[in-house]
């Protein structure tokens, strides 16, 4: 009797499950193209290119060059340090802005956010010339501080974006409490409005990590050198130099796809929640 | 022509049954009511005849046509919702014309159709103006308008007054029932206030955990509640439900005295009496002693708070001026005919005596 | 939020809250980007030392037959590798947005994490796995392709002039699809389910209800994702000097704005580093953007209306 209703979705449901099937599957070979041939033996990345390797010729060939030509681990520590500090200081910095922004009313408050928020649609990328004077200046050329310099700098107008819109949701009732049993404002941004506004530190986490972790421009120009070298900037390099030793490329850009790839399966559902949260506000 | 059937409609969501078989006739012109607290199937109820739903089993019949496997706009509805559900991005106008204009109906017929609404509900001066810059009543008026104008054979009603504040909600609420004179369209109204459904019904649906109560005019649900959770919700302040004993024409109310009761009543029973139904007298009376513990005024008329002996709490209602202390000993008596008697345990209604038996059964319990 | 201390002193906390957030912002962000502003308006003296030649480097850059070939190139290039992102991300990140939100779609989470996978990787390994895909040597897009019957359609896309742009911004898009979806599907399920059961009753079903009622709601989220596309676009580098080289080739067919400025600053083996001119290939791509914020701000995001829901 409902069967018309019934049917009628079921197969608008299946043609959108066959659309998201076909994306999904464009999202994803690509990928496993690239970590499936790794594993085979030279012969087989060109014979059978679409094969599973098999165990008779699984073959760890290309990961045994890239391993004792490079030092992967190296530059993957050096990633972690720029990525983990430059959003340290950008939600620390960041929502002290923000709370000073949301929170007192005093001259010029519209006009300093203003100038903050203006650095969204201005590209840093622009100044590059100016950094790079700056940073030999200051003897930080090809210095870890100077890319974390650079990313604070590039992430903190989103944050205090955003972080002040969450913020003037927090309730004055709570703040004014606080002040009542003798808190400093120091200690109300910290203990109280922080915790509070955490869905807006994850979505500046997400929207200003994975930029900072995938740069390559600024790595290339202030920081070149194979001690401050990141995992993106040496990838590119390594790969450029074994161009021809297809089991070689193959292995670096697994061991490149992989620390991202086991990250965002753990992280992907407070990442995914983070934006749409985010994009809602 | 606005003739609504419900025959043997259910549902359930998996093993969950959240709507055990309902049968309704609704006649044309009658303004239904669906009343019960929150979760107890009302709205699943609404959205089902609407089509927004599936039934598990069962049909609707609309204007005695089966509308089950119709989708919403064929089935000559038209719903309130309880957020307006109005289309931010249309003026008054276009959400009024919207559902016209995809039925292809001709531009003549629709601009009748709008300046009809309009005229009924006040809606000129808003008509160039998006739904974000209306206040609530006027926003839920342009709901109503919405449905105005398709000219549904029913008019169904999500808890359109639960999102305003309480004066306007006693002006909107004045203003649906004189619609529904005006118009003389059948309407299904869900709420979960009995003031609303008391107010506006011919007929009041009281339903509670899936299951409809019962079913019947305002004045028999409050006259002669099928059950105990009838007679509780259905009447404001509430009936007081005082457990006793019955056994041959005597009931024995704990601790606190005896009335005379319907021969029919034997054992455990729940004694239900309205704040009305008591009389208020001096304490060492024959009634039910008790003590004042509180005295609420309200200008018109006053609530006095008393407990009996056995720590039940009662309200009784009391002139205003009723002069009675706070710790004063008092005792209640009945007034005759003011007291109900339900089973202890299934709660069900026990029948006073022939006279009770002979009144049509309206009450119809699962 | 106005704590009532015009009576007090100075609140010095304010001062604390701001200044690092300012000190840094200004320090390494702005005065940066002004000063590479300022230099493109300074050239080479007689001695060697900078001198103040006014707007005479745009002028360079806009009529000298030296520069303004690989300038409007660049910029031309630019333009249609955004086009093509306007034509094929935002329709395809809609469609996805659309279908991911219908009703309670089993697996849709799944199909969430999988399609926003390629946006977390970084160009470097987009452009190198696409690389290798497309490369004639490896020949698995031929295979792929033969199987389905369109074998002799292959062509070493990423070698040929006149399709290596295109190439690119597919793979562009390829990569960035997973963000106009989550924005869009954002804003399509904070659209109220009331909103369209209303629609239903109405007779607004399916296509239609999508066309009159989810699209017109969803307007400013497409508004706020071609801005960022266009930002995105104008700025980018990454994955044509990741899989084309500093060059842009073949023969500068790839070259947009945001190579020519680094091959233009940096030198590279065909001329040597030139940083007036860098500045000023910077200045203009700063003018671009700015016209571009500007039309978004004032005649795009105004005509938006921002719907209370």
């Amino acid at each position: 009797m409902t069967q018309g209703i019934a049917r009628r979705f079921q197969i608008s449901t299946l043609a959108a499950h066959l659309v998201l099937i076909g994306f999904t599957l464009l999202a994803l070979a690509p990928t496993l193209l690239v970590i499936m041939n790794s594993f085979k033996p030279r012969k087989e990345i060109f014979g059978a290119p679409l094969a599973l390797p098999s165990f008779e010729t699984i073959t760890l060939i290309g990961y045994d060059t890239v391993l004792k030509r490079g030092d992967i681990l190296h530059y993957f520590q050096n990633s972690l340090i720029v990525t983990v500090c430059a959003l340290f200081f950008i939600i620390l910095f960041g929502a002290m802005a923000a709370f000073a922004l949301s929170e007192y009313r005093f001259p010029g408050n519209r006009l300093i956010g203003l100038f903050l928020v203006m650095g969204i649609m201005v590209p840093i990328r622009l100044g590059t010339v100016g950094i790079l004077k700056l940073m030999v200046s200051l003897g930080l050329a090809n210095t870890l501080f100077a890319l974390i310099l650079v990313y604070t700098a590039q992430g903190l107008p989103m944050a205090v974006f955003v972080m002040s819109e969450f913020m003037r949701q927090v309730s004055d009732d709570l703040k004014n409490a606080a002040r009542v049993d003798g808190l400093s404002e120091y200690t109300i941004l910290f203990r109280l409005v922080l915790p509070v506004v955490r869905p807006a530190i994850a979505t500046i986490a997400v929207f200003t990590m994975v930029p900072i972790w995938n740069d390559l421009w600024f790595p290339l120009v202030l920081a070149p050198g194979e001690s401050t070298r990141t995992m993106t900037l040496g990838a590119q390099s390594f790969i450029g130099q074994f161009i021809t030793d297809w089991n070689a490329v193959l292995a670096a850009l697994t061991l490149a796809i992989v620390p991202m790839l086991i990250l965002y399966l753990m992280f992907s559902r407070q990442l995914i929640r983070g934006i749409t949260a985010g994009a809602v506000k | 022509m606005g003739k609504l059937v419900l025959e043997g409609i259910s549902k359930r969501f998996g093993a969950v049954e959240v709507l055990k078989t309902v049968d309704l006739d609704v006649a044309d012109g009658e303004f239904i009511v669906i009343v019960g607290p929150s979760g107890c199937g009302k709205s699943t109820l609404l959205r089902i005849i609407a089509g927004l739903s599936d039934q598990s089993t069962g049909k609707v019949l609309i204007g005695g046509r089966d509308v089950s496997s119709q989708p919403p706009s064929k089935r000559g509805i038209a719903m309130v919702f309880q957020s307006y559900a109005l289309y931010p991005h249309l003026t008054v106008e276009g959400n009024l014309t919207l559902g016209l204009k995809q039925a292809r109906t001709a531009a003549s017929l629709i601009a009748e159709r709008v300046a009809e609404a309009v005229r009924i509900l006040a809606l000129e001066p808003f008509l160039k103006r998006r739904p974000g810059e209306l206040s609530g009543g006027q926003r839920q008026r342009v709901a109503i308008g919405r449905a105005i104008v398709r000219h549904p054979e029913v008019f169904l009603f999500d808890e359109p007054l639960s999102n305003l504040d309480a004066a306007l909600r006693n002006q909107v609420r004045a203003e649906i029932a004189d619609l529904h004179r005006r118009l003389g369209a059948t309407m299904v109204y869900v709420t979960h206030d009995q003031v609303e459904a008391m107010t506006l019904a011919d007929r009041i649906i009281v339903m509670n955990g899936g299951i409809v109560q019962q079913i019947g005019t305002p004045s028999e649900l409050y006259r002669r509640p099928a059950n105990a959770f009838v007679a509780t919700f259905i009447g404001s302040p509430g009936m007081n439900m005082v457990p006793g004993t019955a056994g041959g024409g005597v009931l024995t109310l704990a601790g606190s005295g005896r009335l005379p009761c319907s021969a029919a009543a034997n054992g455990a029973v729940t004694a239900g009496i309205r704040p009305n139904g008591f009389e208020v007298l001096p304490g060492g009376n024959d009634g039910l002693a008790g003590t004042v513990i509180a005295s609420e005024y309200l200008g018109a008329e006053s609530f006095l708070r008393v407990r009996l002996a056995d720590g039940t709490v009662v309200t009784v209602h009391e002139h205003p001026d009723h002069g009675w202390l706070i710790d004063q000993p008092v005792t209640l008596r009945l007034r005759p005919g003011n007291l109900h008697l339900f089973d202890a345990e299934s709660g069900l209604r026990i029948a006073e005596g022939p006279d009770a038996a002979a009144q049509p059964a309206a009450a119809r319990v699962a | 939020m106005a704590t009532s201390a015009q009576r007090k002193p100075i609140r010095w906390h304010i001062g604390v809250l701001l200044a690092p957030a300012i000190l840094i912002y200004t320090v390494i962000m702005l005065l940066p980007v002004f000063d590479s502003l300022r230099m493109s308006l300074y050239g080479k003296g007689p001695d060697g030392a900078p001198m103040f030649v006014g707007l005479a480097n745009y002028t360079t850059l806009l009529t000298d037959s030296y520069w303004q070939g690989p300038f409007w190139n660049a910029l031309w290039n630019n333009v249609v590798f955004f086009i093509i992102h306007m034509l094929v991300q935002n329709p395809i990140g809609i469609l996805l947005a659309a279908l991911l939100s219908l009703g309670k779609l089993p697996g849709r989470e799944f199909y969430r994490t999988a399609l926003f996978l390629p946006t977390m990787l970084s160009f470097v390994i987009v452009g190198f796995v696409w690389k290798l895909i497309l490369s004639p040597a490896w020949g698995v897009s031929k295979t792929l392709l033969g199987s389905v019957g369109l074998g002799s359609w292959f062509a070493p896309w990423l070698g040929q002039p006149d399709t290596a742009l295109i190439t690119l911004a597919l793979i562009s898009v390829w990569q960035f699809i997973g963000l106009p979806m989550m924005l869009i599907y954002a804003a399509m399920i904070a659209i109220p389910d009331e909103l369209m059961e209303a629609a239903s009753c109405d007779g607004v079903t399916g296509i239609n209800q999508f066309f009159k009622i989810k699209l017109p709601l969803i307007w400013p989220s497409i508004g706020v994702v071609s801005i960022l596309t266009f930002v995105g676009n104008f700025n980018a580098f990454d994955l044509i000097y990741v899989s084309q080289g500093a060059l842009a080739g073949p023969n500068f067919s790839t070259d947009i704005l945001g190579t020519l400025l680094y091959r233009t600053f940096f030198g590279n083996q065909l001329q040597s580093g030139d940083p007036f001119m860098g500045a000023t290939i910077a200045g203009a791509m700063f003018l671009i953007i700015l016209c571009g914020v500007c039309v978004y701000l004032y005649g795009v995001q105004r005509r938006l209306a921002y719907y209370q829901m």
